[in-house]
């Protein structure tokens, strides 16, 4: 207000202004891992004991299938399972994100903030020792929650002495989800009729996954994601550190346990659906870094594309070449664990 | 500890009603300090409009402590900050915003955000996170990108500027705030010489022709002669010394507050006092000073 007492500008400020070359391809990019998620999906339709043509997905998919039991494999089987693949992916990718940003760590995550842990033990527990919940259902993303939110608090408040701190949020998290694993691993031991299926929920699978998982988990990204996207601008003021984040008029405590409740909310969900599928929130939103920049509002869009589409590739590497006998998790690991070192190794060389 | 130097020492009494016509911001009676520790009690001052400020001191004096509580980076213990005679407390957080901007020592943004990504946050005390930038939002942001310098490199990430084009663009970062009041941190801290004056350069260049009332926390004390209006010095958490640089910079201010000797001569060019050090002033002697 002040400053409008210089001298009129023979052009608006406005216009000089270059425009943002990493925001020009956002929207490009954007439609194009959309596109292939499209793509990939009818790809990994067709894949499997029985495989599909491309134009036999597509033909099943509008209910003129070829053969009559397309139809079953498509609409019962694999679609679904697509569908919760892409779903999940979106939702760690995006919880990854927001992670990353509010603890400005870029080694943060669903699961090496403890939060994963807290889900995956609720969920075991509750798996376990609660009959109701011994089949899954719909009640099963409310106890995954309160786990991630306990851990995810714990962590949070661990962390704060006098102001949150955000190396020691990521190195207490890293902590607690170690000790938490240990105590699923233990209830594995003391059910060993459930063991096998408890052992997919610690490592993440997508194996068997329907519609019923899916209408359970959609709800819950209906909700998360459009908030999560929504607090972009929020995340991105935190991300200048607490003291320029409270000198532009931010009530920084809030903004923080706000955005940390969101991406614990999409990263307990979808631990409930299909367990704690590791470094899929850590990778998916780091190759978006790379292709968008830092800005939240288009790293957390992207983030959930970008993650989407990795894990419907790990599936259908899976798939293709373990024929599903292999969790989608193990995959994951095998290729997100030399990237986290990678990234440290930068970090320390850095 | 301060209270006993209080007496001794000269100080400056200044009226202070924090309501004062021509007040930017005043401060009364502010007890502040980090957590349970008090760096600084019973403190007032008073920010006089379209003036540079330089709050100078030695380490641990109390400077930047000083700097935080009243820009309510620290939370005060007791007493009272008033923006343009208005409590702070009672002011809703982003009407501060708009009104005073604040840079902290050092600050650090995510390395691969671009020069006018990190600007444009300066606008959002004037917008919801919700909602899109307006017209006067890029014109607000474009000013501020010009008047720093920074336009060329608007879409060059922070981690490929050097240490002074990157303390430009965070500087530019505040003044897309539009304020009237700017606060700096040791806002020269880890430049080379060259990139110091840059900063002190434009800084004086934001009071001359934008009006802007700056307080900032400097370290050297030649530099705040150079470009302040008005020196404040601290010790030990109390203020001993206020005034134009001329009246501060005297051998009796720099004994008894840095323990050093100096000659002090007026720079023909600009008519400010500098000083040349040749001593350090031994620990007994000061006690007997006192």
């Amino acid at each position: 207000m002040s400053l409008s007492t210089g001298v009129a500008p023979e052009k608006p400020f406005a216009e000089k202004i270059p425009a943002n070359p990493l925001a020009r391809r956002f929207l490009p990019l954007l439609v194009a891992c959309l596109l292939a998620i499209v793509v990939l999906l009818i790809l990994y339709i067709g894949l499997g004991t029985v495989s599909l043509s491309p134009g036999e997905v597509i033909a099943a998919l509008v209910n003129q299938p070829v053969e009559t039991f397309h139809r079953q494999i498509v609409w019962d089987l694999r679609f679904p399972r697509g569908l919760v693949a892409i779903l999940v992916g979106a939702m760690l990718g995006l919880a990854g994100a927001i992670l990353q940003t509010i603890t400005r760590n870029p080694l943060a995550s669903p699961d090496l903030t403890g939060v994963s842990a807290g889900a995956v033990l609720a969920s075991v527990l509750g798996i376990a020792f609660i009959p109701p919940l011994a089949a899954g259902g719909p009640a099963l993303p409310f106890v995954a929650l309160a786990g991630g939110v306990v851990v995810g608090a714990t962590v949070y408040f661990l962390s704060r002495q006098g102001r949150s701190d955000p190396l020691r949020l990521a190195l207490n998290g890293i902590l607690l989800g170690a000790i938490l694993n240990s105590g699923s691993s233990i209830v594995l031991i003391f059910d060993q009729e459930r063991a096998a299926n408890i052992v997919l929920w610690l490592i993440g699978s997508l194996n068997g996954r329907v519609w019923s998982h899916f209408n359970t988990l959609w709800p819950w990204a209906l909700v998360g994601i459009p908030l999560a996207l929504g607090c972009a601008g929020l995340a991105n003021t935190l991300n200048l550190g607490d003291d320029v984040a409270t000198g532009l008029g931010q009530n920084v405590e809030r903004a923080r346990a706000g955005l940390f409740f969101i991406a614990v909310l999409l990263a307990s969900s979808a631990v409930a659906i299909v367990g704690a599928i590791g470094f899929i929130g850590l990778i998916g939103p780091h190759i978006s870094r790379r292709l968008v920049g830092d800005d939240a509002r288009r790293l957390l869009p992207m983030s959930a594309v970008v993650t989407a589409l990795l894990l419907l590739l790990s599936d259908f590497i899976v798939q293709a070449i373990t024929k599903g006998s292999l969790p989608v998790g193990a995959i994951t690991a095998l290729l997100g664990a030399p990237f986290f070192l990678y990234l440290i190794f930068r970090r320390v060389k850095a | 500890m301060g209270s006993d130097n209080k007496t001794s020492l000269r100080e400056i009494s200044t009226t202070i009603t924090g309501k004062t016509r021509g007040a930017a911001m005043a401060a009364e009676n502010v007890r502040v300090g980090y957590g349970e520790k008090i760096i600084l009690s019973e403190l007032s001052l008073e920010i006089r409009r379209g003036e540079i400020t330089a709050l100078v001191g030695p380490n641990g004096s109390g400077k930047s402590t000083l700097l935080k509580g009243m820009a309510r980076l620290l939370k005060l213990h007791s007493g009272t900050v008033f923006l343009e005679g208005e409590e702070l407390t009672k002011m809703a957080n982003s009407e501060i915003a708009r009104r005073l901007a604040v840079l902290p020592q050092a600050p650090t943004a995510p390395a691969g955000l671009t020069v006018g990504e990190l600007v444009e946050q300066g606008r959002y005390p004037h917008a919801g996170p919700m909602r899109m930038l307006r017209k006067q939002d890029h014109e607000a942001i474009g000013r501020a990108l010009e008047l720093t310098g920074t336009l060329e490199f608007a879409n060059r990430p922070l981690e490929n500027l050097s240490g002074g084009e990157r303390q430009r663009a965070w500087i530019a970062l505040t003044l897309a705030q539009a304020t009237p009041v700017l606060f700096l941190d040791e806002p020269t801290t880890f430049l080379d010489i060259g990139h110091q004056l840059e900063v002190l350069e434009l800084v004086g260049q934001l009071n001359r022709e934008q009006g802007m009332t700056i307080v900032m926390v400097l370290h050297d004390l030649n530099q705040a002669a150079q470009y302040a209006h008005r020196m404040v010095v601290l010790r030990k958490g109390s203020i001993v010394a206020d005034g134009a640089p001329a009246e501060v910079m005297t051998g009796e201010v720099l004994e008894k507050v840095f323990n050093i000797k100096a000659h002090i001569v007026t720079d023909p060019a600009s008519g400010r006092p500098v000083f040349l050090p040749y001593a350090v002033v031994k620990n007994e002697e000061v006690g007997r000073g006192q």
